[in-house]
């Protein structure tokens, strides 16, 4: 069953069209990873679905439900959260605040407290840094705030937008492990990474997007072996 | 008035000449002074804090600022003066009434133009600003009014602290508190903050963050109002009194830091402790051209405002 269907999306900005016609299925409780080189319009793709962005054309369908004409906050309500690029946190207000942001809307308020002992063993962390201010973390662990903060949000999908950016190896190989714990509770997720390699190897399906369009789609297995592929985006 | 100063300059003059021996009957007349004017510096505050909480969180200048504080002043009085109702209780109607008003003014005139930038909400604010006056002057014509109301007055040695500015500046300490209370402590509260902080997250978390700019515009316009109100026990005032306190406002926030509520109520304490001794060295006439000096002065050293960030 597809949970968040993207039928036919054309984007852009003041008049410079990026996205060309996307088509994109996530199907319930499976990793799908978005890749693709810089510029290729990934992020775009995310701002349309979650209606930072109005499309052009086409339609996002979450649940069976047409959301297209829906503001993002209403998205959000309905279960779908974006960690976005670049984290985005509140940096004045504090690693706890941060999260009980993330548990705004009433479905997500009603779990809080399960949901904050979840983040908390997932990222042993954050609880030590509960009472400070999100903006005077490190790059990585502002990185797992901004992770927790969507799981506070009690998503039915959760889409990730550059998660290793900027980060070191290691870092990102432990936010990567804990993505593949959250896989086994069910978790639908959508991943968009540049870190080609890394991505595939933890996804079940991949969409590669190239210029605007989906230039390849398939099992993530399969992708890693196609030859385009590994000249292209991991280098072999 | 004008008579009595002139003594007191004369009075200076002498304990001038006396030399430093007479020091203490010096500190008897700018004590008194001070302490008005940091009671007034409350109110001064409260003001201030509703132009920064607007800016911080919408980052909209409020231009209708003053405006709203004279409409602040009037629906004390025609609650006091038509209806004999204690200025104080009339406050807490202001609270009310100006909420409703903020968040229609921000319904009308502000959330079409909130995208269109710096500009477009200058213009907005500016016009609203214009429609309170000129619909205040149709209406109120512009002679001056004034609240006949006494709360006593205690007298502390050589300081005489008269009871509606002690409740003015009382009524300042609750309000700041309470906003506090509300920033940090509640959970509307702290999506103003999340919002100030970073729109596009605040949506993404499921914050719906149009009404919550209509909150904040609200709280501000409530804050704005609130101060005219406490204002008016004490000073005489016009629908066009707004704008010297608009003024004070500006030059209150830079000194605090725009957006930080905490730095507009010092700055209002200090804007108000300066207008209290100024006028025993010098003309009062020249208290404005002491407070923009100081205004240009701070932008041109520390542009963030002497309590404002790096």
């Amino acid at each position: 069953m597809n949970l968040l269907e993207v039928n036919d999306i054309a984007s852009g900005y003041e008049g410079v069209q990026i996205l060309w016609g996307v088509n994109l299925r996530l199907e319930k409780g499976k990793l799908t990873t978005l890749v693709g080189s810089n510029g290729v319009g990934k992020t775009t793709l995310l701002s349309t679905v979650m209606g930072l962005l109005r499309p052009w054309q086409g339609k996002v369908t979450f649940e069976g439900k047409d959301v297209t004409g829906l503001p993002a906050h209403g998205r959000a309500k309905a279960g779908m959260v974006l960690v976005p690029e670049g984290r985005q946190l509140f940096t004045e207000m504090t690693v706890l605040e941060n999260l009980e942001m993330g548990a705004f809307s009433g479905r997500a308020r009603a779990s809080f407290n399960r949901n904050l002992d979840m983040v908390f063993e997932l990222f042993p962390r954050l609880q030590e840094r509960a009472k400070q201010k999100a903006g005077t973390l490190s790059g990585g662990e502002q990185q797992m705030v901004a992770v927790a903060r969507g799981l506070m949000a009690e998503p039915e999908v959760l889409m990730l937008d550059e998660l290793s950016l900027g980060l070191s190896p290691l870092l990102a190989l432990t936010l990567f492990e804990s993505l593949t714990q959250l896989k086994k509770t069910g978790l639908t997720m959508l991943l968009v990474e540049q870190n080609v390699s890394m991505a595939l190897a933890v996804s079940d399906y991949a969409y590669v997007l190239a210029e605007g369009r989906v230039h390849l789609e398939g099992e993530a297995r399969a992708l890693m072996k196609n030859d385009e592929v590994r000249r292209t985006y991991l280098g072999i | 008035m004008p008579l009595n100063r002139k003594n007191k300059l004369l009075d200076l003059a002498a304990a001038k000449r006396r030399g430093p021996e007479t020091r203490d009957w010096q500190v008897t007349q700018i004590l008194p002074s001070i302490i008005d004017g940091l009671l007034i510096g409350f109110v001064y505050g409260v003001a201030a804090m509703g132009l920064t909480l607007i800016w911080g969180v919408m980052r909209v200048i409020n231009l209708g600022h003053g405006a709203t504080m004279a409409l602040g002043m009037f629906c004390t009085y025609f609650l006091f003066s038509d209806l004999a109702v204690n200025p104080y209780l009339g406050i807490l109607a202001v609270v009310v009434l100006s909420l409703l008003f903020g968040f229609i003014i921000y319904g009308v005139a502000l959330q079409r133009v909130i995208q269109a930038g710096y500009l477009s909400t200058l213009l907005a604010t500016f016009a609203v600003n214009m429609i309170i006056i000129g619909v205040g002057t149709a209406l109120f014509t512009t002679s001056p009014r004034n609240i006949d109301f006494s709360a006593g007055s205690i007298t502390l040695g050589p300081v005489i602290l008269q009871g509606t500015r002690l409740l003015a500046a009382l009524a300042a300490v609750v309000i700041t508190g309470a906003l506090y209370l509300f920033l940090y402590c509640t959970r509307p509260g702290k999506a103003i903050r999340a919002v100030s902080n970073n729109r596009a997250a605040a949506e993404l978390m499921g914050i719906p963050s149009s009404y919550v700019l209509a909150l904040a515009f609200g709280l501000g316009t409530m804050l704005a109002a609130v101060a005219g109100g406490l204002t008016s026990t004490f000073f005489p005032f016009t629908i066009l009194s707004g704008a010297t306190y608009q003024l004070k406002s500006f030059v209150i926030c830079v000194l605090g830091g725009l957006g930080n509520p905490l730095g507009a109520l010092l700055g209002g304490l200090f804007l108000g402790g300066l207008e209290g001794v100024i006028p025993t060295f010098m003309p009062v006439s020249w208290v404005p051209v002491v407070e923009f000096v100081l205004f240009v002065l701070v932008l041109v050293v520390k542009p963030t405002g002497l309590l404002g960030a790096k």
